[in-house]
């Protein structure tokens, strides 16, 4: 039966008329200038150079740094926000975790607060304590240098550094999950210090303990240690709000701190009693665990469903209205906006412009499999319908045979009115690829998104999804080149895998292709097992842990294999460049043997100057993915398939196996700008097509591109994929219809994962031209929301001329003429 | 204070306002030639000179070698018991070593600021091998003594 009592299920009855403080902490929210906060920075490092030893092990140190942070966290409130907590000592923070990426703003720390690109303000007390008294800590002790020592700056390490093969995220954090928050609403955080206490105890009987279960002894008293830093944090807001309700005379303010006094005695130390504990005990535990994990997208989950029963019982007892709970869920989206990510201006210029990308999941099905959609699910979509702010990254969940049409509409009807939110991602198919992977099928169908697309089982599996970003088209490259790149010069980089000049048939370039794949992801791979060890020994997260199905129980950190699943991730940039780069190659050479291979490697290192026909004949007359031509089929598929079958083939440190995706955020378009041109038609230096988007402007027909697209095999997706579409307009109930039957086409093909821009080419290089007039423009990136303004020119260039399509007839809407340099083949 | 104390000192504040001049010269022309050579002498006297530019290098080991890809530059700089030393060699037990393509390609990878990142990549204007911190600290001391000259901190 469904769970949905509303009567209107757009709550337009709701706006920011009456939900004022909506309103009033959302303008305070956008006007505020992001601050470099260094509280935990300060006091992570005062503990573990001055208080601790190296005796004790790292579970021990760490959680007892986290505690130590966790105490002396300045307990604060910046405005009228119903929830008490912030990630950061500022209303808008950018938190420094040296351990990780803190180290790279070292050379901008006198200018950081004047830079063009997304400044953020520091002081001059604050960045001599960053220069003098916390850097010279981390010299040799961040996650980068510790490996690189360790292993004797091995080969893979320097193939990172050159930054245009692949990523590791690691060196900047691992973070990418979905904590359990089920058990601290349900039974709170003491509850956990008291099983990890009976576990030390019933250890502890043994006086010859071995070596695995020392480990798990020193877990249990870590995860102890970290607890009380959570219950201290929240004692000490509880008790600053106290003070300033006795103080306070505004009365709507009073009652507030009062409130806040009152939750934070409660929550998150004991069970949640109604939503307003249960919302707040949330967001406690998240700024908690981002005392220990970097903020990159530690995602919230399923909100509506871990929160639906304090909803419920407080609606039916008549202690909570629905306008009270559209304010409590908006206060927690304001307050998942209350941080941004620390980013040096090189890393801006590539990539900027992305939040923390923490990912609230709604609707679909339960873990019986019957539709989970309720009147929380449409309070989110309202809040975030009204809100329109960058976080969280919205993700609703349809399935297509349980979930009603009207919620279908209504994400699309969202989607139109924010210009870019949700993303839709489909139940059918995403619970396939999940119990392909081992996920029982209750623990699938609880599924939630992290960060941009990834999926996981909600506070079961650890996915470090975002382990490795490797470029496709170097790979590509390589073997065009004999295992060398335009970008790295004459240096053999890759194996030699042979001049294709040489090749007398297509398969023996997918050989060369094959080879170089398996080469830089097998050193991809190394990387992220030389750093994965590298977090056992020096940065384990026994906060985190105790917020995740498993550890508890195994005795196990998560950085051991705790969870009760384990992957890594690794997506791929460049995907639609590489398939269509293969597709005309095998067309051009081998089929119509338009020109000789050799030829087109001429008219490649040319950038086509002088080969103007050859480049018409790539650009017009070879097959392009997101068509139904069967050679652009048969090569994506081959290839999603290709690579699918190697990443399994491998086991993590964790004892997971690596999972491929097709999600970019921004690298496709920074990637795109260091690469050379292609045999599909780019250009050099022109961006790359995003996730498993097909090459912008090369699908002219929205139908054949949803079937090609969707008609992947989606068992082999198993870390996600983005596709973005745009439409120019989408107006009237019919529009809506007509939007939300080409989703459901599209997930009935088989599509994991589908989001949109509703903005023409005018509108979006008018924003680019004049940014001061669309300052809140929203647009999805690969996965993720930003502000247009924030995205680094190459970023707003690749949103601008992906493939609009008119909502009515399904065409191509054709690029504006005067514009057309823009697009990468020309 | 001893009278030749005094005029020693007296010669480094010479010698430091010509090297400033020299340096600020150095960073506003195209070429930049002389750019590593005048940053490291001119750091190594504000580090005489200055006890707050010098709580740098308190207690700070490091070891840092500088060559052009073409070799015609190599030079040395070991941060040891709280003094910088210059050498015109390369030395062993780097922390970092750091490759450039030209002066001034060195110059714009630590100064510049709006580095231009991309075109930086694609011309392969600095390589670096060893240890990114120790990178990050002399850059943030090569910007701190570049805003010292131009007088803005």
């Amino acid at each position: 039966m469904s769970a949905v009592t509303l009567q209107d299920i757009s709550l337009k009855e709701y706006t920011f008329d009456n939900l004022s403080i909506l309103k009033q902490l959302r303008e305070k929210l956008l006007s505020e200038k992001p601050r470099v906060c260094i509280e935990r920075a300060r006091y992570y490092t005062e503990y573990l150079r001055d208080m601790s030893s190296d005796k004790e092990s790292a579970e021990i140190r760490y959680a007892n740094a986290a505690k130590y942070f966790l105490s002396r966290k300045a307990p604060l409130f910046f405005d009228d926000n119903l929830l008490a907590g912030t990630t950061t000592s500022k209303p808008f923070g950018a938190p420094v975790y040296p351990e990780w990426t803190g180290m790279t703003i070292w050379p901008e720390l006198d200018t950081i607060s004047t830079r063009e690109k997304n400044p953020m303000i520091l002081s001059k007390k604050e960045a001599d304590e960053l220069n003098f008294d916390i850097n010279p800590y981390w010299m040799e002790r961040n996650i980068i240098e510790y490996t690189r020592k360790k292993h004797n700056n091995p080969e893979c390490m320097r193939i990172l550094e050159r930054i245009v093969f692949f990523i590791a995220s690691k060196v900047g954090c691992i973070s990418h999950t979905v904590p359990d928050y089920k058990v601290a609403l349900d039974k709170g955080v003491e509850y956990i210090i008291e099983q990890a206490a009976l576990n030390e105890a019933e250890l502890k009987k043994d006086e010859n303990l071995t070596k695995e279960n020392r480990q798990k002894l020193e877990f249990y008293k870590a995860v102890q240690i970290a607890m009380q830093g959570v219950i201290k944090y929240a004692q000490n807001l509880g008790k600053k709000a106290a003070e300033l309700a006795a103080k306070e005379h505004d009365p709507f303010r009073k009652e507030n701190f009062q409130k806040m006094a009152d939750v934070c005695d409660r929550v998150p130390a004991k069970p949640a009693r109604t939503f307003r504990e249960a919302i707040n005990s949330i967001w406690i535990v998240q700024v908690a665990i981002h005392a220990e994990n970097i903020n990159m997208a530690m995602s919230p989950g399923r909100l509506d469903q871990i929160l639906y029963k304090f909803y419920k019982e407080d609606i039916d007892k008549g202690i909570l209205t629905v306008k009270e709970a559209m304010e409590l869920a908006g206060c927690f989206w304001l307050k998942l906006n209350d941080n941004t990510n620390l980013v040096p201006e090189t890393a801006e210029e590539l990539w900027g412009g992305a939040g923390t990308v923490p990912a609230v999941t709604v609707g679909g099905v339960d873990e019986n499999g019957e539709d989970a959609v309720n009147d929380l699910t449409y309070i989110m979509l309202r809040v975030t319908e009204l809100l329109k702010t960058r976080d969280p990254s919205l993700n609703s969940r349809y399935h297509y045979e349980k979930n009603s049409e009207e919620y279908r509409d209504r994400l699309a009807e969202v989607i139109v009115n924010t210009k870019a939110v949700p993303a839709i991602h489909n139940d059918v198919a995403v619970i396939n690829v999940l119990e392909n992977q081992g996920t029982k099928l209750e623990h699938a169908r609880d599924y939630a998104v992290i960060g941009c697309v990834e999926l996981a089982s909600a506070g079961r599996s650890y996915d470090a999804s975002s382990s490795i970003m490797l470029n496709l088209v170097s790979v590509l490259e390589l073997a065009l080149n004999n295992g060398k790149r335009p970008v790295t010069g004459d240096e053999q980089i890759g194996p030699k895998t042979g001049d294709p000049s040489q090749f007398n048939s297509f398969e023996k370039f997918w050989e060369a292709f094959k080879n170089q794949s398996e080469w830089l992801i097998g050193k991809a791979i190394d990387l992220n097992e030389h750093f994965g060890h590298a977090y056992q020994e020096i940065l384990p997260s026994p906060l985190l842990s105790a917020f995740f199905e498993g550890p508890m129980e195994k005795g196990k950190d998560l950085i051991f294999g705790g969870a009760l699943y384990n992957s890594s991730g690794a997506t791929h940039i460049g995907f639609a460049d590489t398939a269509d780069s293969l597709n005309a190659i095998e067309k051009a050479v081998f089929i119509d043997k338009k020109c000789t291979f050799n030829e087109l490697l001429k008219a490649l290192k040319a950038d086509f100057e002088g080969y103007e026909k050859l480049h018409a004949y790539l650009v017009n007359k070879t097959p392009k993915y997101g068509t139904e031509d069967p050679i652009a089929k048969k090569n994506s598929h081959n290839l999603i398939r290709f690579l699918y079958d190697f990443y399994q083939s491998h086991t993590n440190y964790r004892g997971g196996k690596y999972r491929p995706g097709y999600w970019t955020m921004t690298n496709h378009a920074g990637q795109g700008k260091l690469s050379g041109a292609l045999p599909n038609g780019r250009k050099a230096y022109q961006v790359f097509a995003s996730g498993i988007t097909p090459v912008s402007q090369a699908a002219n027909d929205l139908s054949a591109c949803l079937k090609a697209v969707g008609g992947l095999e989606s068992l082999c997706i198993a870390s996600g994929e983005a596709l973005n579409l745009k439409y120019p307009s989408v107006e009237g109930e019919e529009d809506i219809k007509t939007f939300g039957q080409a989703v459901e086409a599209y997930l009935r093909y088989g599509g994991l994962h589908i989001q949109f821009n509703i903005m023409s080419y005018e509108d979006l290089i008018d924003a680019m031209n004049n940014p001061d007039k669309y300052p809140e423009l929203l647009v999805r990136v690969s996965g993720y929301s930003a502000y247009f303004k924030d995205l680094n020119e190459a970023m707003k260039e690749e949103i601008i001329t992906r493939t609009a399509y008119n909502i009515k007839n399904g065409k191509a809407v054709p690029f504006p003429e005067k514009h057309k340099s823009m697009l990468a083949f020309e | 204070m001893p009278e030749n104390i005094s005029n020693f000192i007296l010669l480094r504040n010479i010698r430091a306002k010509i090297l400033q001049k020299r340096f600020l010269n150095c960073i506003e022309s195209e070429f930049a030639e002389e750019f590593l050579e005048l940053l490291l002498k001119l750091m190594s006297l504000v580090f005489f000179l200055n006890k707050d530019f010098k709580r740098n290098i308190e207690n700070f080991n490091g070891r840092y070698l500088f060559k052009s890809k073409d070799n015609k530059i190599t030079v040395a700089a070991v941060f040891r018991n709280n003094q910088m030393k210059v050498y015109e060699k390369a030395i062993d037990r780097t922390n970092i070593t750091v490759t450039f393509r030209n002066s001034k390609a060195l110059m714009d990878y630590l100064l510049s600021p709006k580095p231009d990142i991309l075109g930086s990549i694609l011309r392969q204007d600095v390589t670096i091998d060893g240890n990114l911190n120790h990178l990050y600290k002399f850059a943030y001391m090569s910007r701190h003594l570049q805003l010292m000259v131009t007088g803005e901190v």
